[in-house]
């Protein structure tokens, strides 16, 4: 077994369509880590000249006014809640200029904590939350400026009570560590389990190449699927090689940030919940590892579906066909709040969102409590059983032929 | 031993192996002649399970069948076929090739390093086959059965594009395979060579493995049988069928002319060198008919 082991991981680093995938990875992660990421330009940010002018502003308005029974209703409510907005903005201007950045995470949690709960309460006429959110296209900004706020609350309380190094980099989510979890919570799992399905759809037909030279190999046709399935997989937990140069490259840049660093989870409130959305912070170490076993999980489902489709239909096409329609079918389903109306939790593409799953983010677009880790990791491990089941039934039928 | 019982492939109607039935022992090499098309690699694939025959089983040790995908796996510890030299990996070494099928068929590792020394291959074994010329790639095929070390071993045009040096090397080799007790089945086009080391000859003739004593008998003895002279024509023929109506003679369509002299004693063999002396045929040899005049009788269209 480990000398056909070897000869298929020899056969899959020596071939040029996977060289070409881990080339293409690389130049992605170069370009990403010297292009794209210095110009990541985050909503939320430490904008000091932004806080300053908005506690001026109000200051100025708060010493001028005065307070009369005739006064507009709005001028009233301003007067009601500015004076604690600019304490905190305050405490987050002389926080930054003392360079005292534990005490800016106190001040900023507290800030967005007490800007969401007017925001939200009053939202969508009087004060909104910032202009980012509201784009040409985006029917929900209160929804997501609320999520973000509260998910920033929890973030800086992480900052403000852990022992993590705090620099400006870390609030603005620039270090490698955290530039990965943005990209875990965006296409960067689409982009790996798109390689292990390239990686996969020929690990099988190839040998048609080669037929005189393996057939008759005293190994049955299941043990060599699944060291092909093994190799596959290997080879896909290696895209981890090129991909780490272009965090080695922000890392350098922008520093690592560190596995304690906070990464908020929101907790998954059922549809129509009156509840209020609420956020609990794990390690940065934490989440990693949540990820990777979820994307495992991934890229083991791909494997034992396109194993089974090899030894069905034996057409690389069909398996470029069949693993694209399982990473892609959500954007045919996926609409905010659909989670009411289907039990989206069966379908495994719906957990191909690895990084917004585990934070909770799908959970919340979706509308939906059972959009979970546990879930994912059911519905993904039991879909590939089954297809590894049917693999095993299929190869081990006396007259099947792999080649 | 490799028994084959009543096999039978058809393809589109038509039969390519008809009914199949013959035991291959320990210590012997079988040779198969045909030409190309008409049943040999079939053989070798039903053989080795890569075609599901449509009627009969093969049996190995007269305990081992097909019957289960485990016992493939067992059957295939034993029977081995020489791969193809167009289906090795370009991109890895020969010497690559060869640890590969040591290490899937658990051989002894010395086997290796001992086969590259006999095949003459050190020079250039740690080289990308894709380097390889086709005697190259060839003898590192047969190399790779070697190392595998299987109790069966299968051949198809094993000695093809090698030259006459190791074509030689390679008969000795499958010689001192045979001495050790392994069978050994060969097709070849090589036909003289084949004659040489093969114990077994048959012939594929309409699906069917016929064993060349019985097209030509006495192939087997060591025994004078046929006159074999060129060059002769029509009207010589015809002559020499009215001088010796009781001896038969056969134009082959490679040329040749065969006078069958089975059981003549000294005076009749004279007889017949008289006549073909006093016609000016002066190109003739005793012996037995030859692999390639039967190849001819059986298959060429004169």
């Amino acid at each position: 077994m480990w000398a056909y082991f070897k000869f298929e991981f020899l056969n899959f680093i020596g071939n040029k369509k996977n060289i070409a995938i881990y080339v293409i990875l690389l130049f992605f992660a170069c370009y990403y880590a010297l292009k794209i990421a210095p110009t990541y330009d985050p909503i939320e940010k430490v904008d000091v000249d932004e806080i300053e002018a908005r506690y001026l502003t109000r200051e100025e308005f708060l010493s001028t006014v005065v307070i009369h029974d005739d006064m507009h209703p709005l001028t009233y409510f301003a007067t009601q809640i500015y004076p604690e907005w600019n304490y905190y903005d305050k405490e987050r201007l002389d926080a930054i200029k003392d360079d005292n950045l534990k005490l800016y995470a106190e001040a900023t949690t507290k800030w967005y904590t007490y800007s969401d709960s007017l925001i939200y309460k009053f939202g969508g006429d009087m004060i909104f939350y910032n202009a980012g959110y509201y784009t040409y296209g985006n029917d929900y900004p209160t929804m997501d400026g609320h999520y973000a706020y509260l998910y920033s609350a929890s973030r800086y309380e992480g900052y403000a009570t852990g022992k993590s190094d705090l620099s400006i980099n870390v609030f603005e989510e620039r270090t490698a560590l955290q530039t990965l979890q943005r990209l875990l919570h965006s296409y960067l799992p689409l982009i790996l389990i798109v390689s292990c399905i390239l990686f996969t759809a020929d690990i099988v037909l190839k040998d048609r190449r080669n037929p005189t030279l393996l057939q008759g190999l005293p190994l049955s046709d299941w043990r060599k699927l699944i060291i092909k399935g093994g190799v596959a997989f290997l080879g896909s937990i290696l895209t981890i090689l090129p991909l780490s140069v272009g965090l080695i490259i922000i890392g350098v840049r922008n520093g690592f940030g560190d596995f304690s660093l906070p990464v908020p989870l929101s907790i998954p409130l059922p549809a129509l919940s009156t509840n209020e959305l609420t956020f609990e912070s794990i390690s940065m170490g934490e989440y990693l590892i949540q990820n990777m076993l979820l994307l495992v999980l991934w890229f083991l489902l791909i494997i034992s579906v396109l194993l089974f489709v090899s030894v069905l239909i034996k057409n690389e096409f069909a398996n470029l066909l069949v693993g694209c329609v399982f990473i892609f079918a959500e954007f045919f389903y996926f609409s905010r709040g659909i989670g009411y109306y289907w039990d989206v939790q069966w379908f495994p593409s719906s957990y191909v969102q690895v990084g917004q799953v585990i934070s909770g983010y799908r959970t919340f677009l979706y509308g939906f409590e059972k959009l979970t880790l546990s879930n994912g990791l059911a519905v993904l491990g039991l879909s590939t059983c089954i297809f590894l089941l049917f693999t095993f039934l299929i190869s081990n039928h006396r007259k099947f032929k792999l080649l | 031993m490799i028994e084959l019982k009543n096999i039978g492939v058809q393809f589109s109607g038509r039969d390519i192996l008809k009914d199949i039935s013959i035991t291959f022992n320990s210590g012997e090499i079988i040779g198969l002649v045909a030409p190309n098309g008409t049943g040999k690699s079939t053989l070798m694939n039903v053989i080795m399970n890569y075609i599901n025959p449509n009627n009969g089983k093969v049996v190995l040790n007269q305990e081992l069948e097909y019957t289960s995908k485990k016992n493939e796996v067992k059957i295939h510890q034993l029977v081995s076929m020489m791969p193809d030299q167009s289906d090795l990996y370009n991109h890895i070494s020969g010497k690559e090739h060869l640890k590969i099928y040591s290490s899937m068929w658990n051989s002894d590792p010395k086997l290796v390093a001992s086969t590259i020394k006999t095949l003459g291959m050190d020079s250039y074994i740690n080289k990308n086959t894709g380097t390889y010329s086709l005697g190259m790639r060839q003898r590192l095929c047969f190399a790779m059965q070697i190392v595998s070390d299987t109790q069966v071993m299968l051949m198809d045009e094993v000695m093809n594009g090698l030259d006459p040096t190791h074509v030689e090397l390679i008969s000795q080799i499958l010689v001192q395979k045979k001495s050790e007790g392994k069978t050994i089945i060969v097709a070849s086009h090589l036909l003289e060579n084949l004659e040489k080391y093969a114990d077994r000859i048959f012939f594929f003739i309409n699906g069917e493995l016929t064993h060349v004593n019985v097209i030509s008998p006495g192939f087997d003895e060591k025994e004078m049988t046929t006159v074999r002279a060129t060059e002769v024509t029509d009207t010589i023929k015809e002559k020499f069928s009215q001088e010796f109506p009781n001896t038969n003679l056969r134009s082959l369509p490679n040329g040749a002319t065969l006078i069958d002299v089975l059981g003549f004693d000294s005076e009749e063999l004279s007889n017949v060198v008289e006549f073909l002396k006093e016609n000016e045929i002066t190109e003739f040899s005793f012996g037995k008919v030859t692999l390639n005049d039967l190849y001819s009788m059986q298959y060429q269209k004169g």
